[in-house]
């Protein structure tokens, strides 16, 4: 990350001192009111989601509900908590659903309950690349703004969304498998 | 159809919740407590993040990337016209949101360019913010091999995308 962020910055701002240097603090402060903005309206929906969850957890639920991703989890990370697998089955389930505003809680709660084991590089590798190559099933948000602008048949990427996500999916998978030791 | 789903899984978990004797009401606002710690922990990694996409885009070095990387990206099967959202995926959601929005209304919404800049939107995720926010209130750090693996899934599935859209 402090290669990538170096880099990008470093190249930017030199570019923006020959072209345009008055903007460069401008350019700063304006990608921090993104944050800022984008910030707000996390708040709102993870104060939603956190309070639903827990009602979910707290009643045993979500419990029984992770028992059901037993199977799968353990072919994708080997033997997991039970806390662990509670957390990795309801970010999955909340990814595949498209409930973006509930991955995150979940995913951050994963990755802290994961960090708490020795050895854990090849879990915690194997849940990033599950999130990061994203396994949405239906993408209700590009559906809807295609429909807005008023596409002939908006829900025919389906298919080929599902199929390309699955595909990264694999992939990620193989590679974790065959790159990251347990 | 998908509509009712949320408000049927909302029930369910208050009836299930007053079953098992545990107090909704309670239980809502001990959960919803830790959102804005959460997002505070959070802020200074969206920053930085955003900070770096607005720098890229203002600052003419990211389309200067496009212009190297899209023969590249050619050669895979990837179209000009969509290598811009291919760079900007990774980064920022709301960026490829509006990345996708201007393919939208530059090309029409029914092409092949739209179907496969959609494909492409709904099957990736923004790896590096992905990779920031997970880790913000974590000891560990965002392990570089996954992200590698990540972009490189991500890119060959960018490629089936263009080929299936051909197709189907």
């Amino acid at each position: 990350m402090n290669i990538i962020f170096t880099v990008c910055f470093c190249l930017s701002v030199l570019a923006l001192t020959f072209f345009s240097p008055e903007k460069t603090l401008s350019t700063l402060l304006s990608g921090g009111e993104k944050a800022l903005e984008l910030s707000l309206n996390l708040i709102v929906v993870y104060t939603v989601w956190l309070g639903i969850f827990s009602i979910f957890e707290k009643s045993n639920l979500s419990n029984k509900f992770a028992k059901l991703f037993k199977p799968v989890n353990k072919l994708l990370f080997g033997n997991l908590s039970e806390k662990e697998n509670e957390y990795i089955s309801l970010n999955i389930s909340a990814n595949m659903l498209g409930m973006s505003g509930a991955t995150t809680p979940m995913g951050i709660k994963s990755i802290l309950e994961l960090e708490k084991r020795k050895n854990s590089d090849y879990r915690i590798s194997m849940f990033f690349v599950l999130n990061a190559t994203s396994i949405q099933l239906i993408p209700t948000s590009v559906i809807a703004l295609r429909s807005s602008l008023g596409a002939i048949n908006p829900s025919d990427i389906i298919i080929p969304t599902i199929l390309t996500t699955m595909l990264s999916c694999v992939i990620g998978i193989i590679l974790v498998k065959i790159f990251i030791k347990r | 159809m998908s509509a009712y789903f949320i408000p049927i899984l909302f029930i369910a978990i208050f009836l299930y919740a007053i079953i098992k004797k545990v107090k909704p009401y309670d239980a809502f606002i001990e959960g919803a407590k830790s959102s804005v710690p959460f997002v505070l922990s959070v802020f200074p990694y969206l920053t930085a993040i955003l900070i770096l996409t607005e720098l890229l885009q203002i600052s003419g070095v990211g389309s200067l990337l496009e212009k190297i990387l899209s023969p590249i990206f050619n050669l895979f099967g990837i179209p000009t016209e969509l290598s811009k959202l291919v760079l900007i995926k990774p980064f920022s959601g709301s960026g490829s949101l509006a990345v996708l929005s201007e393919i939208y209304s530059k090309y029409g919404v029914d092409g092949y360019l739209a179907r496969c800049a959609s494909a492409i939107y709904g099957s990736s995720e923004t790896v590096f913010y992905v990779a920031s926010v997970y880790f913000a209130t974590a000891k560990s750090k965002p392990p570089i091999k996954a992200i590698a693996i990540s972009l490189i899934a991500s890119f060959i599935s960018f490629c089936f995308a263009c080929l299936i859209c051909k197709i189907l």
